[in-house]
């Protein structure tokens, strides 16, 4: 067991639905955890799929809420949007930018293999300073809440394991690739360095 | 104003400093979290708020370096970081400290020093390099933090994965700072202060700019030496991939070792990594390639990074997007830019020194303007392009072909594109440099050989330069002539000279840790020894040492698991294990062992081939041999597996039933097992295992199961005795279990219990007696195989006759399950309540009990008892449980010597009689009805039973008031009453019943008119009961009194002198019609109210004459009841005050009643005697329907006077 706390970044692309899924039970359980989004953009469903809900990272989710309640109220609350934002703002109150973030993880845990790539970018495009490495981890979710929600308790999972290991880069490997076989979804697992 | 001023400076300054102290003191009480928060908020004080204190405080905090805690230790290293970039100096004192870090157990410790040391060895660098003055304190420094690098460099090796990537980083760093920084440098904004190699003077006395820029070049080499490594592992390449983008982005001089890198790693990449590493690598490879291509200096290099990228799948658009606008200065070899910027840079004086010393190994190179591998790589290149005719690339595609493997591998998989060039002259090019790749990393090919050559020539030259260099430093440090050898020592990469002769001066000059006890010499001492190692090294191994290469050697074997699983030859690892273990003593066989036990899982086939092993040798030195070592190995396996907490997969019961032996010793590990009650149906299972399949010693297993059988826990005996049931039933074992059993129940015949029961540590000739929990421990096993086996009831009635009595009390407690599960119709227990060995009728009365309790007894038992019972044994006792048995006389017969037993007794007869025993009391038919039972007791001849016993009987009866409802009672009343004689208790037996049930009243005046009619005076006992209950019934009763002929009316007012003044008063209320009817002779009686009163004492007296008026023929058995007058008088009082208790229910049901005659009365005024038979009829109408109607009809003319029959 590491001896101190895991701290987890768990990144998606608009910072609500998958890896708030994940901070909500990543915290209940426990976990130094953070969320993020890598887009440019935040953007929620709308009432059709070429007309996307487009947000700024500085709109609360209160803020949102409140917005998609004026525009449809019955669409949103169908749809479970209202629902989700509901369960964000109890959470932290506005969705965050992994590159706007200059605190330091052990472990970040990417949404989608495009988000993964944008990390992993904006990581090494950073000026190395501690060398302190830091493990990013892809996994594959569908953005959808069912997905969201299962793909939260995989990385839950993955995180309790990896806080057991006793040393954790030297296990992790092996970890992965027991947990690779046992979801049978593939990880990208890679380390940067802050 | 200035005084003040400094006033409070110095009251800061005290508090800063006190709160310093006071911090420190917390620190070293408090728990690790607290501790951290604690030593943070030091360092902020000392570091950042007052650095003035740093100095005061450093040792104290440097204390905690030995704290247990990991991030306490962390802590400290991050405080000496902090510390020796705040002052340089510090460096001195603290360097030795991180040394001693670096070396810490816990790999995060160690990582976390080498990020420091990535950190300090440039700012030491950087101090040195400025310091103006000389001082033997830092060259010590410089000296010991160039074996640290050394150290660290070699953690390249390390075991453990992380440690290698923070050396791969750190390796990073070193390259970077020991080359010098060019114009073309990308430099992060925050390294724009690092030092590099172009900053360090060529005059350093002993920081040579030569051994630098060697030492970082050889630096690079073990890095891509590293990196080309097949088992690397996936996290150690992204890393490296990184680090080289890192050092072409920052070093383009080396750009062509790292593109030539990146070309290799594509082709060959390692056959150890999973599918997804593969893809991860792959997107690290195109990330870093693009970073690198994004460089202006990558203009060169450009052909193979993006033919290296549209094969990682980028598309040619996107390469171009990021391929920088080509320089003017692209044409220039990079060598010229690297001598270039040092020009500019530089001093020039150094530059033409460098020149001058170094001219053969720049000279060399240039012509060429590409290092050797480059060329070798390019020559073959160049030499395979025309050959690779369609022709000759479709043979080598055939021969290929038989060497394909058979699945698809998972790196080829992921990294297939497919060639869309085909046939271009830049697709054979790629080709061409493709196999050129491979060629040279197999070692092969004319490049290779032609710059194998050259390489010699330049090492020649080489060391021609190495001495004249060292002939420099000779020359350069001739001024202070001590310190040659040590500066030389310094230098690690000079494998030969310096060491030997002027080694031990050495230790002097490294810097030692800071210390928190007198420790500090001991270190030194210690330090000292580092260096005669060297020496020894040359000396034939000791004893201890060559144990020690051999263990070390084992280790490495054995740890060594995952290597070897993925090369697939495990089996081979575990044999030779399991080999090497068996023939060499000492300590590895323990290591081993302990190996094992860590994750036995997995390294179960080497627990089983090492238990095999041993059993060889074992084997083959048989006649001398011993099973030692054998036994060792098994019973550290069988405990270890025992002590783990938790398994599910059963190994435990494999190693034991595959294990060629079971030793004594592992025997004692499997009854261990057996005893936790959390496992013991798996160890219990296993046990029967071996005793089913190991026949040769099955009765020693047996044996052990046997023990458990009486074990104190309860899960562990039942389940024993469970196993050993289902074992009885083999015949081989029955008769040892048997034995075993019998051996145990005959435990009981001895005064005291023998120690065998208290196991072997307590000493027991201290004659403990015997309790509760030993009688059962020699029970429980005899008990359970009772009813498997009903002949050895016998043993236990043996056994029974012999012991004492707290024995014999505990064993009746204890058969109840197991004779219960016999069943009263085992012949054996029958024969048993026939032979009744003497000494033993308790235990056949427990039998009997326990057998009858819930089901009413088979004839046959009945039968047996009533034998045992006429012939035998004429205990009464003995019929209880078979009462519901008997015949009808038999009961009669019996009761009363029933109902002078024990009253506990006499109500367990009456419940079983009654019926309200069981609770399927209705199967069972009892001989005698309630009504029966009732008067059985009233006829009980008085002679067999006293008075008393049948009172006591007949109130148990009473309190069965299911049993003995209203209309039983009448019943019994009426054929009591028509007995001659009449019984004694009959009239007790009427004022009983009318108390419980007032509504019998009209039946009970009917009754008592008709005792009249039997002459009821002429029974003592009887009379008095009916006055009394005459007295109770009023005024229903008074025309009954008024039935009564004078001399008895008179009796009766002598007794109850109160009753006369009523009845008159009744009388004269009747119509003169009605008064008529009234014989003077009563009326006479009535009003006789002048005559005196007669005393008790004549009352009493008056008594006897009645009685021998009567001339009763039985007037003896009178007599008895006479003479029994107190008692029966005493015993009469207590159904009275019983009955005291329920006076309120009497008075209400007689208020009741007159209410009722009240209302008749405004009716239609009927006589009160009406009354009582109405009210009867209503409550009885099929009892007292008949006789009343008539004997009015008979007698009477008037219904008025129903009951007036004399």
């Amino acid at each position: 067991m590491p001896s101190h706390p895991l701290r987890v970044a768990v990144v998606c692309s608009s910072n609500q639905n998958r890896s708030m899924e994940a901070h909500s039970i990543l915290s209940k359980r426990g976990f130094e955890v953070r969320s993020f989004g890598t887009g440019t953009h935040v953007k929620l469903p709308g009432p059709a799929p070429d007309k996307p809900n487009v947000y700024d990272f500085k709109t609360t989710y209160e803020q949102m809420y409140n917005d998609l309640v004026r525009k449809d109220k019955e669409l949103y609350t169908q749809n479970g949007i209202l629902h989700m934002l509901d369960r964000n703002k109890r959470i932290k109150s506005k969705p965050e930018r992994f590159q706007q973030c200059k605190d330091k993880f052990d472990l970040v845990v990417t949404c989608e293999e495009r988000v993964y790539d944008q990390v992993l970018e904006d990581l090494n495009s950073r000026e190395q300073e501690t060398m302190q490495p830091v493990h990013v981890i892809n996994v594959d979710i569908q953005d959808n809440h069912e997905e969201a929600t299962l793909g939260a308790f995989l990385i839950c999972e993955l995180c309790q394991c990896i806080q057991h290991t006793d040393d954790m880069e030297n296990e992790i490997d092996e970890l992965l690739q027991e947990f690779e076989d046992k979801s049978n979804r593939p990880f990208l697992h890679t380390v940067c360095f802050y | 104003m200035d005084i003040s001023s400094k006033g409070d400076d110095t009251v800061v300054d005290i508090t800063t400093s006190e709160k310093v102290v006071e911090l420190l003191n917390q620190a070293s009480l408090i728990s690790t979290d607290e501790k951290l928060t604690t030593l943070k908020q030091v360092q902020e004080l000392i570091i950042n708020k007052d650095p003035s204190l740093l100095d005061n405080f450093l040792d104290e905090i440097i204390a905690f370096q030995t704290d247990k805690s990991i991030e306490v230790k962390k802590f400290v290293i991050g405080f000496i970081e902090e510390a020796c970039k705040r002052d340089n100096e510090l460096l001195v004192r603290l360097i030795a400290n991180l040394n001693m870090l670096l070396k810490d157990e816990s790999v995060n410790v160690v990582k976390k020093a080498i990020l420091t040391l990535t950190q300090l060895y440039k700012v030491t660098l950087q101090w040195l390099v400025r310091s103006k003055t000389l001082s033997e304190m830092q060259e010590a420094c410089w000296d010991l933090i160039t074996q640290m690098k050394g150290e660290v460099l070699a953690l390249l090796d390390s075991d453990n994965d992380g440690v290698r990537t923070h050396s791969i980083k750190f390796t990073e760093s070193l390259i970077i700072t020991l080359s010098p920084r060019t114009p073309d440098s990308d430099v992060p904004k925050r390294q724009e202060g690092d030092i590099s190699l172009d900053k360090v003077p060529k005059d350093h006395s002993y920081i040579h700019y030569g051994t630098l820029c060697e030492e970082g070049k050889s630096a690079l080499e073990k890095l891509l030496k590293f990196m080309v490594h097949p088992a690397i592992s996936s996290i150690n390449l992204t890393t490296a991939l990184g680090s080289l983008a890192t050092i072409a982005r920052q070093r383009p001089m080396f750009m062509s070792e790292v593109v030539q890198a990146y070309e290799t790693l594509h082709a060959n990449l390692p056959p150890t990594l999973a599918k997804s590493q593969v893809s991860s690598v792959r997107k690290n490879l195109k990330l870093h390639l693009v970073a690198v291509l994004k460089h202006p200096c990558s203009v060169e290099f450009q052909g193979q990074i993006s033919i290296l990228l549209l094969d990682l799948g980028m598309p040619q658009t996107e390469i171009t997007r990021y391929t920088p606008a080509p320089r003017e200065p692209r044409k220039r070899p990079r060598y010229e830019q690297y001598t270039e910027g040092k020009k500019v840079k530089m001093e020039p004086v150094l530059e033409d020194d460098e020149d001058k010393e170094e001219p053969a190994p720049l000279a060399a190179p240039k012509p060429v303007a590409v290092p050797a591998a480059q060329s070798a790589l390019d020559l073959t290149a160049e030499f395979l392009r025309p050959l690779l005719t369609p022709e000759n690339v479709a043979n080598l595609v055939l021969i290929s072909m038989v060497y394909l493997p058979d699945v698809m591998p998972a790196s080829f998989q992921a990294t297939y594109t497919p060639v869309e060039s085909a046939g271009t002259d830049a697709q054979i090019k790629h080709l061409a440099r493709l196999m050129a790749t491979q060629m040279t990393a197999a070692g092969i090919g004319p490049g290779l050989e032609q710059s194998k050559a050259k390489e010699d020539e330049a090492l020649k030259e080489e060391q021609n330069k190495e001495d004249s260099d060292g002939k420099d430093i000779l020359i350069k440090r001739k001024a202070p002539p001590v310190m040659l050898g040590q500066a030389i020592s310094v230098v690690g990469g000079y494998p030969e000279k310096p060491s030997t002769a002027e080694a031990p001066a050495a230790p002097k000059r490294l810097p030692e840790p800071i210390l928190p006890s007198a420790q500090t010499k001991l270190m030194g001492a210690s330090g000292r020894k580092k260096v005669f190692r060297l020496s020894d090294v040359v000396q034939p191994l000791s004893d201890s040492q060559n144990e020690k290469l051999t263990s070390s050697a084992v280790k490495r074997i054995l740890h060594s698991e995952k290597e070897i699983a993925q090369s697939g030859m495990s089996h081979i690892r575990v044999k030779l294990l399991s080999r090497l273990v068996t023939q060499f003593e000492g300590m590895m066989k323990e290591d081993v062992l302990q190996f094992i036990l860590e994750d036995i899982r997995s390294r179960s086939d080497l627990a089983f081939s090492l238990l095999y092993q041993e059993y060889n040798t074992y084997l083959s030195q048989l006649p001398s041999g011993l099973l030692d070592s054998y036994d060792q190995c098994l019973f550290t396996l069988l405990s270890g597996l025992q002590e783990k907490p938790e398994q599910r997969d059963g190994l435990f019961t494999k190693l034991v039933l595959e294990a060629p032996i079971i030793t004594e010793s592992a025997l004692e590990v499997i009854r261990r097992y057996c005893e936790d009650e959390s496992r013991v149906y798996l160890g219990m299972t296993t046990l029967k295992e071996l005793i089913v399949k190991r026949p040769s010693r099955q009765f020693q297993y047996l044996h052990v199961l046997l023990d458990l059988s009486s074990h104190e826990k309860e899960k562990v005996r039942t389940t024993a005795l469970a196993f050993l049931k289902r074992m009885y039933e083999k015949d081989h074992l029955r008769d040892y279990i048997e034995k075993f059993a019998l051996n145990y129940l005959q435990l009981l015949v001895h005064p005291n219990p023998p120690s065998l029961l208290f196991g072997a540590d307590k000493d027991t000739e201290v004659a403990a007696p015997w309790t509760e929990e030993t009688v059962r421990q020699c029970l429980f096993l005899y008990l359970s195989l009772l009813p498997l086996n009903h002949r050895l009831v016998h043993e236990l009635a043996s056994v029974y006759t012999e012991a004492i009595a707290d024995i014999k009390r505990s064993v009746l407690r204890a058969i109840e399950q197991p004779i219960r599960g016999m069943g009263m119709n085992s012949p054996e227990l029958l024969l048993l309540v026939e032979n009744c060995p003497k000494g033993a009728e308790t235990l056949v009365t427990r039998c009997l009990h326990i057998l009858t309790d819930k089901v009413p007894p088979s004839p046959e038992l009945v039968e047996r008892v009533r034998d045992l019972y006429h012939k035998r044994v004429p205990d009464v006792r003995f019929l209880i449980p078979v009462i519901n048995g008997l015949e009808k006389n038999e009961v009669i017969q019996a009761l009363p010597k029933l109902i002078k037993l024990n009253p506990i007794v006499v109500k367990e007869v009456f419940n079983r009689l009654l019926g309200t025993q069981h609770s399927e009391g209705s199967s069972s038919v009892a001989p005698l009805t309630p009504g029966d039972l009732l008067i059985a007791l009233h006829n009980i001849d008085s002679v067999k039973c006293d008075m008393k016993s049948i009172i006591k009987a007949t109130n148990l009866c009473f309190a069965e008031k299911n049993v003995y409802t209203s209309e039983v009672l009448a019943v019994v009343m009426q054929q009591l009453m028509e007995q001659n004689p009449l019984p004694m208790l009959l009239m007790r037996t009427v004022i009983q019943s009318l108390t419980m049930y007032p509504r019998l009243g009209g039946f009970v005046m009917n009754i008592l008119s008709r005792l009249i009619v039997k002459q009821v005076w002429k029974y003592p006992k009887v009379w008095e009961g009916f006055v009394k209950c005459c007295q109770r019934t009023k005024p229903q009763s008074y025309s009954v009194l008024l039935q009564l002929p004078p001399a008895q009316l008179t009796s009766v007012f002598e007794r109850c002198p109160e009753m006369r003044a009523p009845l008159l008063q009744h009388v004269l209320s009747f119509t003169p019609h009605q008064q008529a009817h009234i014989p003077s002779s009563i009326m006479a009686v009535l009003e006789a109210h002048k005559k005196p009163e007669p005393s008790p004492v004549e009352k009493e007296m008056e008594h006897p004459p009645v009685i021998e008026e009567t001339h009763f023929a039985v007037q003896k058995e009178v007599e008895m009841p006479v003479q029994q007058e107190p008692v029966v008088i005493k015993d009469d009082e207590e159904p009275m005050e019983q009955g005291e208790s329920e006076p309120v229910i009497l008075e209400e049901t007689g208020e009741s009643i007159s209410q009722v005659d009240s209302e008749r009365d405004i009716d239609t005024p009927p006589p009160p005697p009406e009354t009582p038979e109405e009210s009867m009829e209503e409550s009885h109408p099929e009892t007292s329907d008949q006789e009343p109607v008539k004997e009015a009809e008979s007698r009477v003319p008037s219904s008025l006077t129903v009951f007036k029959t004399q």
